[in-house]
């Protein structure tokens, strides 16, 4: 049977509806016991529709009879966990670190190498990977730097 | 003109490459349109949407990957076509096609818009309230396949959009963080929930080396096209009315309107035993019915600001950010910037045909981009995208959040348009609902106000409609489909 046509199973289906559950009675408590509920209107019927739908999911996953998702198997999260990994590295660190371009160049690079079928050892496969690397990041610092003169923050490096 | 061209011809490289939705395609094309008049960005925006649609199916013609949904209809005949050498005849007759329903769903745009917007012109707070929320629900409930779970997307979606300051007191509300001091952008919104769960997507495979069956485009000529074309004119025909009725109808989508006139044309063609085996009935009738529904899908979100599609959704947000609000009041106070926005997508369809005939060769290499150069590409971009709206280093966090929390959503079945959609009806929702309040605190209460009345109660009629027909609809298909298997 292919990944399509499964499902996730029913402990897996409760978690996001747990968390939009729990998300909700947050949401309750902040806007019902504030003193002037006056800017918690809106939100306080958000929280009751969120916790009824969120409570309508849980049962449903909990009887099994969520039957969208296929959920995430162990193998899927870690093929797609340096993927994840090289992603906050890029935006939580590097690019406010070292600077917007040099940020974005390191995590194009790292993004591509880590999931390029080309082998790690070749010359020519790192030639290419720096001259497509190089090649985007002109285009984009063309287009944001010169033509539409985004002033981008500054690391290190630019 | 120049942006035009550049909206048509990057809207077809964009929607000709696999991974690369529509939505999300224009999503990316938002906060370049930041810097620009808002007549000129909403010139590319709706020239983009346009190509990208029609550039879907040089994929699904080329590669028998459908650049979108939309176009899923069109690989089966055109993928066999390309096949069988005919690849040029068949990305002709798809562009001729597509011209031939684009323009027509455009004037049914053109002539249905102004109708309804007169007729909603006498709307007041309450019954914008509905309409908001008639938004969320419709694209709850028929852009998922679990209607408590787009709802619960919706609602999530509302939610966000109350994060940071009270519009009205300037009440601090739900900032948990220093990120979210100034609420959640609406672009970064858009760009982290429909490319960010894309590019984790595209890096599910690991390391495989995809190979694509290039195939060779031979010359053929376009007038034989065009001949050929006229000649199918009973599938065209099919296609252009089955679009026009699927667009006009809020969350039904391209995919329907393809397979629907798909199967319809095949119904009536004498040739119904070709069809799947390179029959260029099919490739006319799928592809003048998914560009059919394009005008027709914007109806409701230009004259009541219901979106009838993701895509439109996204393009609800490009208009915001113009400080354009898309509703009864557009054709008032907006005219020139609205009708700019229409002829556009007019003129976009000529320039989608002139392109589309000249360049369908070229796209078939820029399709074969690898995911790992794609991914890290769009990652980039989005980053920038992010960043350059408010040079605000937060909105770019927020984006990666949000993105990273819809793709382990997806995973469960959530889908992103109702939450984008919530978001971007949450504020229009709330000063409707406050407004409205205080409007039924000077008269009859708040049931009065909210729940009587017959445009009110019409349009409680719809959002109960369109939560009830999800429902069966979902029943149907439950008891229809086998029991799918259970992962551990």
């Amino acid at each position: 049977m292919s990944q399509q046509d499964q499902v996730a199973g029913r402990f897996q289906q409760c978690l996001p509806v747990l968390a939009t559950l729990a998300l909700g009675l947050w949401i309750a408590y902040e806007s019902f016991t504030v003193e002037d509920p006056q800017p918690y209107l809106f939100p306080q019927l958000i929280s009751v529709a969120m916790i009824g739908l969120s409570a309508a999911a849980l049962f449903r996953a909990i009887r099994g009879a969520n039957r969208t998702g296929v959920g995430i198997p162990l193998d899927l999260l870690l093929r797609i966990a340096p993927g994840i990994a090289v992603m906050l590295a890029y935006v939580l660190v590097l690019a406010p670190q070292l600077g917007f371009y040099t940020g974005s160049a390191i995590g194009f690079i790292t993004l591509y190498s880590l999931y390029d079928p080309n082998p790690h050892l070749s010359v020519r496969t790192w030639f290419t990977r720096i001259t497509i690397t190089a090649g985007f990041m002109l285009v984009i610092y063309l287009v944001f730097a010169l033509a539409l003169q985004v002033q981008t923050p500054r690391g290190l490096f630019l | 003109m120049a942006i035009l061209c550049g909206g048509t011809i990057g809207g077809l490289l964009l929607g000709a490459t696999p991974g690369l939705s529509p939505t999300m395609a224009v999503a990316l094309l938002i906060p370049f349109t930041f810097h620009m008049t808002p007549t000129h960005g909403l010139m590319l925006l709706g020239a983009a949407y346009t190509a990208t649609v029609a550039g879907g199916a040089i994929s699904a013609i080329l590669l028998k990957i459908p650049g979108a949904p939309a176009n899923i209809a069109t690989a089966l005949d055109g993928n066999a076509m390309a096949k069988k050498g005919e690849g040029a005849r068949a990305l002709q007759i798809c562009f001729i096609s597509s011209f031939i329903g684009g323009v027509l769903g455009i004037l049914v745009l053109i002539f249905l818009t102004p109708v309804l917007a007169k007729w909603a012109l006498g709307f007041g707070p309450s019954h914008m309230f509905w309409i908001a929320i008639l938004g969320v629900t419709i694209i709850g409930s028929l852009d998922s396949k679990s209607v408590i779970k787009g709802l619960l997307a919706g609602a999530v979606g509302l939610w966000i959009a109350m994060i940071g300051y009270d519009s009205i007191q300037g009440v601090e509300r739900f900032i948990f963080s220093e990120h979210l001091e100034g609420g959640v952008h609406i672009i970064a919104a858009l760009i982290g929930l429909f490319a960010i769960p894309q590019i984790i997507e595209m890096l599910e495979g690991g390391r495989i080396n995809r190979q694509y069956q290039i195939i060779e485009v031979k010359p053929h000529s376009i007038a034989a096209a065009f001949r050929e074309t006229i000649s199918k004119m009973r599938a065209a025909i099919i296609g252009s009315v089955v679009g026009i009725v699927v667009g006009l109808i809020p969350g039904a989508g391209g995919q329907i309107a393809g397979l629907v006139s798909y199967d319809q044309a095949r119904r009536f063609s004498p040739n119904r035993d070709k069809f799947g085996t390179g029959e260029s009935e099919g490739v006319v009738a799928a592809e003048t019915a998914n560009n059919a529904m394009v005008g027709p899908s914007l109806v409701p979100l230009l004259t009541l600001s219901v979106p009838g599609s993701p895509t439109a959704a996204v393009l609800l947000g490009g208009l915001l950010i113009h400080g354009i609000f898309p509703g009864p009041n557009l054709f008032v106070e907006h005219a020139d910037v609205a009708w700019a926005f229409i002829n556009s997508l007019l003129v976009g369809q000529v320039l989608m045909l002139v392109f589309g005939l000249y360049i369908a060769g070229l796209a078939a290499h820029v399709v074969r981009i690898p995911p790992p150069i794609l991914a890290s590409g769009i990652l980039v971009l989005s980053v920038f995208g992010a960043y350059s709206v408010q040079s605000s280093y937060s909105d770019v966090v927020v984006m990666l959040a949000l993105g990273l929390g819809m793709y382990f959503l997806s995973k469960y079945g959530f889908s992103p348009a109702p939450l984008v959609l919530g978001v971007i009806l949450g504020p229009i929702a709330e000063s409707n609902y406050v407004q409205g309040q205080i409007i039924a605190g000077a008269g009859d209460g708040m049931f009065a106000y909210f729940f009587t009345g017959a445009l009110n109660l019409f349009l409680i009629g719809l959002v109960v409609a369109s939560i009830v027909y999800s429902v069966i609809s979902e029943i149907r298909i439950r008891r229809l489909e086998p029991r799918a298997g259970v992962a551990s």
